[in-house]
């Protein structure tokens, strides 16, 4: 974006919110359905002040911390297992396919069943929302290492482990990332769905009772918090991948 | 038919005997997974109950699809057209697909109740971006030389948008439409889930909090099978739409 | 008579395709002497590359031996043959003297070591000023000097070179041809040109092997024997145009089945 339309954008942005202000200040806006910005804001503060809100905050942090470390590798194996040994890709490819195309939101009701509304049941459902993604990712990402190079590493002597850490762990990282950054995504919007769903604790579950309790201001405060740490995290993660992934501009 | 085939074929084979057969043997607990024939049995028996939840689910699905794919490929049309605007909406469209939208539903429930309105709004919100954001890389990929050509002959923007900027991102405008129909029959189903009085989320759930194993099972095969359908479908109007692009 | 650095006795190699197998190259017999220069030229698919593979020690022959210095090749010995492709193939993530660098990392040189070693070489191949490029921001011909210079890093005594300037303009193309006659004529390494361009092959070798349509037979040996060093005024004189002519009239012959 060109500087001026990033001012542009902001500018947008930023009226949008003061045009809900106002609306809401002379009454054409029903406050009790959407509070002023500086009704959320001022909840907002409140909200992080309230150690209850925090540990709910920690919980679900939790939650998608431990789906996410717990999915990453076992992920990412399994597709390098599927793009290495073509026996296994031939006959498990489709069924992957189509597992990943399927909507994973569905069977959560399952996973209740089988867990019971618990902590294990929410990061058992994180796994398996996020774990076709970087199943999909870890097959792609060997998938996209040139043979040539590593036919350069061979005559230039390279033994099987200086292949892997020299060529091809530097070639798949841009999509390795690019694969745990989405499968945050879908990670962070799995746990926020299991605990509006059905849960005893977390951001999620709060915010749900926030909704049937009619509490607008910190209903809204908290969707403003997860959704600027979902942002904050995402890009984060971008920022990465974007440093790791610079060779792979074209000139 | 080759050794893979085969293969695949035995694979499936073999989840189906297990899904069927390690509930009736004991192995699994028939809570968590009810042998197969069950499920289907519950399907069968409570067919009405089922049928019955169908329009309502079709009619919001329906709804929904038409503010998402109409809106959503029309508005990518537009700012497909300006680089411009990708450079301004791009980013911000990129780093909002991030939120965990599905937040928004209580919010809904909040203005919409439990009925319809609620469920059309949340699936429309859910699958809004990432039908725009296929929509608008739709028409990005599309060659400058035919808005050109376009406006050589004197084409105004909104009839080069619609006699040849629509036409040409056919194939991506049905890629479009098979991801947003993919997330508003998702969209809806989980907004019935999550609150509703009617429809087949709704069923699911119920099913769910009276232990109803075999009925919660049905009502997710029932769900597989309108996405399936749908996939389906949407995969061979790609298929025809494509054809024509190698022209 | 000087002795032959690179051998190559009664070669032959077959690849098994569904269980038949095809012939790709028969009987080759070559003797190659330190410091020449050899360009390898044919009809499409004859196995000019096999050969070269063979060579390098990535593959094996069928039957015969690859020798180099007396020793039978058979694996990759990167300290006495270098190798430069077609495609430069460039570590994409690498500056320019990480990938000269590279096959030093690989034996675990010291990084100041194997930095002073690779700018020496890009320096001798006229990328002083580039080390820290990124393949992306190099053209293509800047990338083949990087790769000439990674192929030089660990002074082999031979260097293979398989079609390394067929994806580039002609005009690069010549550029470069004179680079490398220029670097060769400094430090003299054992030279193995395959190309598909007479006119490279001519201008370049002290000798063109021609090899015949698969399987790929040696039909002929020619010497050059144009007086170095090579210039452009050359490439129209009478002797250019036979040895050129007699090339062609192999290949011609093998193009036309």
């Amino acid at each position: 974006m060109r500087r001026h339309e990033r001012l542009i954008v902001a500018a947008g942005a930023l009226g949008l919110f003061v045009l809900w202000e106002v609306l809401v200040r002379l009454g054409r806006i029903d406050a009790s359905l959407a509070p002023a910005p500086s009704t959320i804001l001022d909840a907002l503060s409140r909200l992080l002040r309230r150690p209850e809100v925090l540990a709910s905050l920690g919980v679900t942090a939790w939650e998608v911390l431990a789906a996410f470390l717990i999915a990453v590798p076992l992920g990412l194996g399994l597709g390098f297992l599927l793009a290495e040994v073509s026996a296994l890709d031939a006959l498990f490819r489709p069924l992957v396919n189509f597992l990943f195309g399927v909507p994973k939101s569905i069977f959560l009701p399952v996973f209740i069943l089988v867990f019971g509304v618990s902590i294990p049941q929410k990061i058992a459902f994180g796994v398996f929302t996020t774990i076709f993604v970087l199943i999909v990712g870890g097959v792609a990402a060997v998938q996209s290492v040139p043979r040539e190079l590593v036919t350069v590493g061979r005559v230039y002597g390279a033994t099987r482990w200086q292949v892997v850490r020299e060529i091809y762990l530097p070639a798949m990282a841009p999509i390795l990332l690019e694969s745990a950054r989405l499968g945050m995504v879908f990670n962070i919007t799995a746990v926020l769905l299991c605990e509006i769903y059905g849960a005893r604790d977390g951001i999620g579950y709060r915010i749900a009772a926030w909704g049937e309790n009619l509490q607008m201001p910190q209903l809204y405060a908290a969707l403003v918090l997860v959704a600027a740490a979902a942002v904050a995290v995402n890009e984060a993660l971008r920022l990465v991948e974007t440093r790791l992934g610079a060779w792979r501009q074209r000139s | 038919m080759s050794r893979v085939r085969w293969g695949q074929v035995a694979l499936y084979a073999a989840i189906l005997a297990g899904w069927e057969l390690l509930p009736r043997a004991g192995l699994v607990p028939r809570l968590f997974v009810p042998p197969l024939s069950e499920a289907l049995a519950a399907l069968v028996a409570d067919r009405r109950e089922y049928l019955g939840s169908l329009p309502t689910t079709f009619g919001e699905i329906l709804v929904s699809y038409l503010i998402v794919c109409g809106g959503g490929i029309l508005l990518g049309q537009v700012i497909g057209a300006s680089a411009a605007a990708q450079r301004m909406v791009l980013p911000v469209l990129r780093s909002a697909y991030a939120v965990p939208l599905v937040v928004l539903y209580p919010v809904m429930m909040v203005w919409f109740g439990l009925g319809s309105e609620s469920k059309i709004a949340f699936a429309s919100i859910y699958a809004f971006i990432p039908t725009l954001l296929t929509a608008v890389a739709g028409v990005a990929a599309l060659s400058p030389a035919l808005a050109e050509t376009a406006r050589a002959f004197g084409a105004t923007r909104a009839q080069q948008i619609l006699y040849v900027s629509l036409p040409a991102s056919l194939p991506s405008i049905v890629a479009a439409l098979r991801l947003g129909g993919a997330l508003v029959i998702v969209g809806v189903i989980v907004a019935q889930m999550l609150g509703a009085a009617d429809g087949l989320g709704f069923l699911i759930t119920r099913h769910r909090t009276l232990l109803n194993s075999p009925g919660v099972y049905a009502g997710i095969v029932l769900v597989l099978g309108i996405t399936g359908l749908h996939e389906i479908l949407l995969r061979r109007l790609e298929r025809s739409v494509a054809a024509y692009r190698q022209a | 008579m000087t002795r032959a650095l690179v051998a190559i006795r009664s070669v032959s190699q077959r690849f098994g395709v569904d269980g038949a197998s095809v012939p790709a190259l028969e009987a080759i017999d070559l003797e190659i002497p330190d410091g020449q220069f050899v360009a390898v030229v044919g009809p499409s698919g004859c196995g000019k590359s096999t050969l070269l593979s063979l060579v390098a020690g990535l593959r094996v022959p069928s039957s015969g031996t690859v020798l180099c210095d007396g020793e039978p090749i058979t694996a990759p010995m990167p300290r006495k043959v270098g190798m430069i492709f077609q495609e430069a193939n460039l570590l994409p993530w690498l500056s320019a003297e990480d990938n000269v660098a590279f096959p030093l990392k690989l034996r675990r040189v010291a990084r100041a070591e194997r930095l002073a070693a690779a700018r020496r070489m890009l320096e001798l191949t006229g990328l002083a000023g580039f080390e820290t490029r990124l393949p992306h921001q190099l053209s293509g011909g800047m990338k083949q000097r990087v790769a000439i210079a990674r192929g030089l890093v660990q002074n082999p005594a031979v260097l293979l070179m398989d079609e390394p300037f067929a994806s580039l303009d002609e005009q690069t193309r010549m550029v470069l041809g004179d680079e490398l006659l220029r670097i060769w004529s400094e430090t003299r390494k054992t030279v193995l040109f395959v190309t598909h361009s007479l006119n490279e092959a001519v201008y370049l070798a002290d000798r063109v092997v021609v090899l015949s349509a698969r399987p790929g037979r040696v039909v002929d040996d020619v010497a050059v024997d144009l007086p170095r060093p090579r210039s452009f005024a050359m490439t129209s004189s009478e002797r250019f145009g036979v040895l050129k002519d007699r090339i062609w009239q192999h290949i011609k012959h093998a193009e036309r089945r």
